[in-house]
């Protein structure tokens, strides 16, 4: 059994007068896969969008409640969410890569961090999280070329190679395959499962075989509030919840 | 006498609208007729019928009646035996018999102008009286034709609409037309004028000083001759001059409406931006000769008492006053294209940044105006155009003489100053110096248009990606 | 660098660029307020105009007429002396010099406006009244306190004999300032005390009426036709085209346009609002033609497809429906255009209207000048006087145009309420 890295408490989330968060409570265990599933508008994309701070972008959006990554409150307004974000990546729904080169979406996030002083440091850097993201090989020779060029699961593991090359200790995924064909999609949980050996992740999904396929535990949301949680073989086999029970085989309405 | 006649047109088309419909009314009660279209439309069709060939006549009639006739008057006078050497001496004696006509001259009348007034009396009768002629001649003809149409045609609202979509058509022809008029009206002047000067001496040309430009003949300019006129109609120094000021102008405005539109589009909340940006966009709604005043009475003698408390020698119409002024002006031009170009960039690039912790400029400097950058750029050349074909400003606050000179402390003059102070007051007609203004327009009117097509391009490429 | 020290400099790199666009925005806002408070400050005063109370005796001695006399002769009669001996009451003179000086105080007017006094109570002969006669421009300059009168004598146009009299007027309560009529009423003057908007005022008037009633019909006739009509072919295009250059193109080039077609080739006359009217016509077209045709791009294609539906023509579906409810839009597109087209200068300037024209023009076919030309003309003058009457002109445009804009937005505010 791992250690717990992100907890959350009471978590309620508001956009304008609507809540779209009631009291989440969730543990995540360190270098484990967690999924979160439940149907669209529920309050997925909320939730993870809270463990790195991105709900700040949204004016109308106020999050009350706890969330500790390594028993440390985020949810505080004096924390500094560009190094939180340094170390919790986040994947999205569609791809999103700079209109830059391959090679300035990758060394991007390092510059600006101050992570590669000389040019030999980033060119290491931008190798590694390419291999990491089992891209390398594709796209060795054109790194020059820019990012948008690239196929759409091409770009997802661009912007996977984005989120590693900051160096995190957890990655946020957001349906990242909702937007892909099968087979870019089995390449990117292929690569989930190895990333898992390094990073804690947490990812959205629509797919509960892929929510099988790739995770340890499993959160089931609905309307906003935390259904049950616990180890992805139980959620699938052996729910308690009879609302888990009829999500899960499709008996959902 | 026109305005009568179009009265007239007018008042004989609505009668016959009640006319058209009642007939049909009528006849289609009489016969027991079922008719296809509501009575109404015939009457409509009536009245297109009646008023349009009128009305289009006595337009085509007004427009080549002055020509005809002064054509015909120069003729019989010269047949008289009036001299005059040029068109401008044929103008003048024309003028001259107008006015004897009006009874507004009092100069000396010689036999000549005597009988050619009479001659002009008599010209100015006959196309009047044939106008009226003609016009109610068009006018039954049109209307026997049609109500000849009405009686066996029952399609007279499909008939109508063809005519008015016809009438829509034409409407959005005079766009395509006014084009045409620009380019012809400053092409004739043009050539006339390049016909003197060589085009290369005039694009090349370092002095420009049109009033020193005196042509006894224009067809018969010896070389000498040329040499001077070579020296009065250089362009290089207006460009100079113009480009100076507009970089000056550009200086302030890309800047600070680059920053005011990206704290808009970025920063600003919803309050504030409701208020600003309808306040900047005011200073796109002064005209520029609000500007130019500001400019001329407090902005250059603010710069010059500044300049002489520092030791400088600063020209109360500097180029500094000038730019400056106008680039304030041009500020909203940058700021509102700016905003709308950064607010169509996808928010997804923004949180890809922020995601692995960008702070908020260096998503803006990084990711943003990278992304945003042809339509910033369709902006800026946007705002460069308006800032070559302003006129008052420089006008006013800008100098006259023509000086090569890169110190914005010192007087420059532009295109369009130099456009304003040859055709205002009186102008000589067929003189080099008169036609030079329109090669000035020519020039100023390619660049602008080569500038906003370049700029229209960025912007629509720009737009085509994110949409 | 340790990581801390960088993140603090990315913060305060932050905070930099925050302050860059506040202040750029400020610095717009701080001109905006610099200019308009400038303006008006200067301008404020000319609605105002310095009098001096004197005493008109109608000596009949100096007179020809009688009381009771018909208008035409007192219009055709002369009221010099009786002008002349009245200012020089005014005020006790030694010489010659002394009475021009005591003269130069009063307006060049003063005959008329004790004339006109006469006309308005035609039994004055033989009888005194007191009558505020409107006083010259430098009096008028000094009372408002625009005039420098501590500089040396040489360099002032008021002699120190002239301060002294007007600082008696002042301490005896002769001189007043009265709400000045010219300023609305008199063309332009080579005299600043008599120079007024009258002329420029009726010549922008009729400008934009004949801009309006050839730009609007044309515009909406164009926009219906190119967004309701128009097959998807080349010469739709070039139209297209067409109208987006020349919503770029510069004002002055429309002056090029008007001084060869309409001036040089039809020879409609000179300096009139009508030329100024088709002129800006024009250019306003295709500035109005573009929000015109968003307005009817705004309508919902339900509208158009319902009375089709019922069986209207494609006319009638266009006309009964769509273009009423785009008519507010089109209005307010109109509205901003015809503002721009009364602040236009440029182009007015090359068809002539910067004549000098004293008399109130009383058609479009008169020759006249326009607001904006107004503005040009008195800046270029050297007298003070011109100063606060041409702030004053920039006024009455703003006010002109902000009136103007309200009406659009509001128009405009109007119509988005109804696609909400
Ligand atoms: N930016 C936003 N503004 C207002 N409401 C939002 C916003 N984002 C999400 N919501 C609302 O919050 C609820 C949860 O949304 P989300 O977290 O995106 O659901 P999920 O990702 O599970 O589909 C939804 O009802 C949605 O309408
Ligand atoms: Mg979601």
């Amino acid at each position: 059994m791992s250690d717990i890295k992100i907890k959350s408490k009471n978590l309620n989330v508001y956009y304008g007068d609507k809540q779209a968060l009631f009291d989440v409570n969730l543990d995540l265990n360190e270098k484990e896969v967690t999924a979160l599933i439940g149907p669209s508008g529920c309050g997925k994309s909320t939730f993870i969008r809270c463990i790195n701070r991105m709900n700040d972008v949204i004016d109308i959006c106020k999050v009350t409640g706890n969330i500790e990554i390594d028993g440390i409150e985020i949810n505080d307004s004096n924390l500094d969410v560009v190094s939180l974000r340094e170390r919790v990546g986040m994947v999205f729904q569609k791809p999103n890569p700079f209109p830059k080169s391959i090679y300035d979406n990758i060394s991007y996030g390092p510059k600006i961090h101050g992570k590669g002083e000389t040019k030999n440091e980033l060119d290491e850097i931008v190798e590694k999280s390419l291999k990491k993201a089992a891209l390398w090989e594709e796209v060795k020779d054109r790194l020059n070329e820019p990012g948008t060029g690239l196929s759409g699961g091409q770009q997802q593991r661009l912007c996977i190679a984005r989120a590693i090359s900051v160096n995190p200790e957890v990655i946020l995924m957001d349906e990242p395959c909702s937007a892909l064909d099968p087979i870019a999609t089995a390449k990117i949980e292929e690569l989930i499962d190895e990333l898992k050996k390094t990073y804690t992740i947490v990812i959205v999904t629509h797919s509960m075989a892929q929510a099988v396929r790739v995770s340890q535990k499993t959160g089931f949301f609905h309307l906003g509030k935390i259904i049950e949680v616990g180890k992805t073989e139980k959620i699938f086999k052996n729910p308690d919840n009879k609302m888990t029970q009829d999500y899960i085989t499709g008996r959902f309405g | 006498m026109n305005f009568v006649l179009i009265f007239l047109i007018t008042i004989f088309s609505l009668s016959l609208f009640f006319y058209g419909r009642s007939k049909t009314k009528s006849i289609s009660v009489e016969n027991n007729i079922k008719l296809n279209a509501l009575p109404k439309f015939y009457g409509y069709y009536l009245v297109l019928w009646c008023s349009i060939p009128a009305l289009v006549f006595l337009l085509v009639w007004s427009l080549f009646e002055p020509v005809i006739i002064k054509t015909i008057i120069i003729e019989t006078a010269a047949n008289q035996g009036a001299i005059f050497n040029d068109t401008n001496e044929a103008n003048l004696i024309y003028e001259k018999i107008k006015a004897i006509h009006l009874g507004t001259y009092f100069g000396d009348i010689d036999s000549i102008l005597k009988e050619s007034a009479i001659s002009y009396a008599k010209f100015i009768n006959l196309f009047t009286n044939s106008k009226i002629v003609l016009i109610f001649g068009i006018i039954i003809a049109s209307v026997i034709y049609s109500l000849k149409k009405i009686k066996n045609n029952n399609k007279a609202r499909e008939d109508v609409e063809t005519i008015l979509k016809g009438l829509l058509f034409v409407s959005s022809l005079i766009a395509i037309l006014t084009t045409l008029g620009i380019i012809f009206s400053l092409l004739f002047e043009s050539i006339k004028f390049f016909s003197v000067i060589n085009i290369f001496d005039y694009l090349f040309g370092t002095s420009w000083s049109p009033q020193k430009a005196f042509v006894r003949d224009a067809s018969a300019i010896t070389a000498d001759e040329y040499e001077e006129l070579k020296d009065a109609f250089g362009f290089i120094p207006l460009i100079a001059g113009t480009s100076f000021i507009a970089f000056i102008a550009m200086l302030v405005a890309v800047p600070i409406g680059l920053f005011s539109g990206i704290y808009m589009a970025e920063y600003a909340s919803m309050k504030v931006r409701r208020v600003s940006k309808p306040i900047i966009e005011i200073l796109a709604g002064i005209p520029t000769v609000v500007y130019g005043f500001f400019a001329a009475l407090t902005v250059g003698p603010f710069f010059r008492q500044l300049g002489e408390s520092f030791g400088l020698t600063v020209s109360s119409e500097s180029a500094l006053a000038a730019g400056l002024i106008m680039g304030i002006m041009i500020i909203p031009y940058v700021s509102s294209l700016s905003d709308d170009v950064i607010n169509s960039v996808p928010q997804s690039l923004r949180d890809g940044s922020y995601a692995v912790g960008a702070t908020k400029s260096e998503t803006i400097k990084q990711v943003v105006i990278p992304a945003a950058l042809p339509g910033i750029i369709g902006s800026v050349l946007l705002a460069v155009s308006r800032a070559i074909g302003e006129t008052m400003i420089v006008v006013m606050a800008a100098g006259l003489a023509a000086n090569l000179t890169i110190n914005p402390l010192d007087s420059t003059t532009t295109i369009t100053t130099q456009i304003v102070m040859i055709l205002v007051g009186d102008q000589e007609f067929d003189s080099p110096k008169t036609q030079s203004a329109f090669a000035l327009g020519l020039t100023l009117f390619i660049a602008t248009l080569i500038l906003n097509f370049i700029a229209q391009r960025a912007v629509k490429k720009y737009r085509e990606k994110y949409d | 660098m340790t990581k801390e020290e960088r993140l603090k400099k990315r913060h305060r790199a932050e905070k930099r660029f925050r302050f860059y666009g506040l202040s750029s925005i400020v610095v717009a806002l701080l001109f905006v307020i610099i200019l308009v408070n400038n303006i008006f400050s200067k301008g404020s005063s000319a609605f105002m105009k310095t009098v001096i109370n004197v005493e008109v005796f109608f000596d009949p001695e100096l007179i020809e007429i009688k009381n009771g006399a018909t208008e035409d002769e007192i219009l055709s009669a002369d009221f010099f002396d009786i002008t002349i001996e009245t200012l020089l009451k005014s005020y006790p003179t030694k010489n010659i010099d002394e009475e021009d000086g005591l003269i130069d105080l009063f307006t060049t007017d003063a005959e008329i406006e004790i004339k006109k006094a006469f006309l308005d109570n035609n039994n004055l002969i033989g009888k005194k009244i007191n009558l505020e006669i409107t006083a010259s421009d430098d009096i008028d300059q000094l009372h408002k306190g625009n005039y420098p009168r501590d500089l040396p004598e040489d360099r002032r146009r008021i002699s120190n004999f002239q301060l002294e009299i007007y600082d008696n007027f002042v301490e005896s309560n002769k001189i007043d300032k009265n709400f000045n009529n010219y300023f609305f009423n008199n063309g332009d003057s080579r005299d600043p005390e008599l120079a007024g908007i009258g002329g420029a005022l009726v010549g922008s008037f009729y400008s934009i009426l004949i801009c309006l009633l050839l730009a609007f019909p044309v515009a909406v006739l164009a926009s219906i036709y190119l967004e309701e009509f128009a097959p998807k072919n080349k010469i739709t295009d070039f139209i297209e085209i067409n109208i987006n250059n020349l919503a770029a193109v510069p004002s002055i080039v429309y002056g090029l346009l008007a001084l060869q077609i309409l001036l040089a080739t039809i020879q409609l006359p000179r300096s009139t609002p009508l030329v100024a009217g088709i002129t800006l016509a024009l250019m306003t077209l295709p500035r109005i033609i573009i929000p015109c045709r968003a307005s009817l791009k705004a309508v919902p294609p339900s509208i158009r497809e319902g009375a089709l539906a019922v069986g209207a023509s494609k006319f009638q579906s266009v006309f009964h429906h769509v273009v009423p409810l785009a008519l507010p839009g089109t209005l307010s597109g109109t509205i901003i255009g015809l503002a721009q087209a009364l602040g236009e200068t440029a182009p007015l300037i090359l068809i002539g209207m910067v004549a000098f024209v004293v008399d109130i023009p009383s058609t479009p076919v008169d020759p006249s000048s326009s607001l904006p030309v107004q503005v040009y003309l008195w800046s270029e003058s050297a007298e003070r006087g011109f100063v606060e009457k041409t702030s004053a002109t920039i006024m009455m445009l703003l006010s002109f145009l902000i009136v103007m804009n309200i009406l659009a937005v509001y128009l405009r505010q109007k119509f988005e309420k109804r696609w909400n």
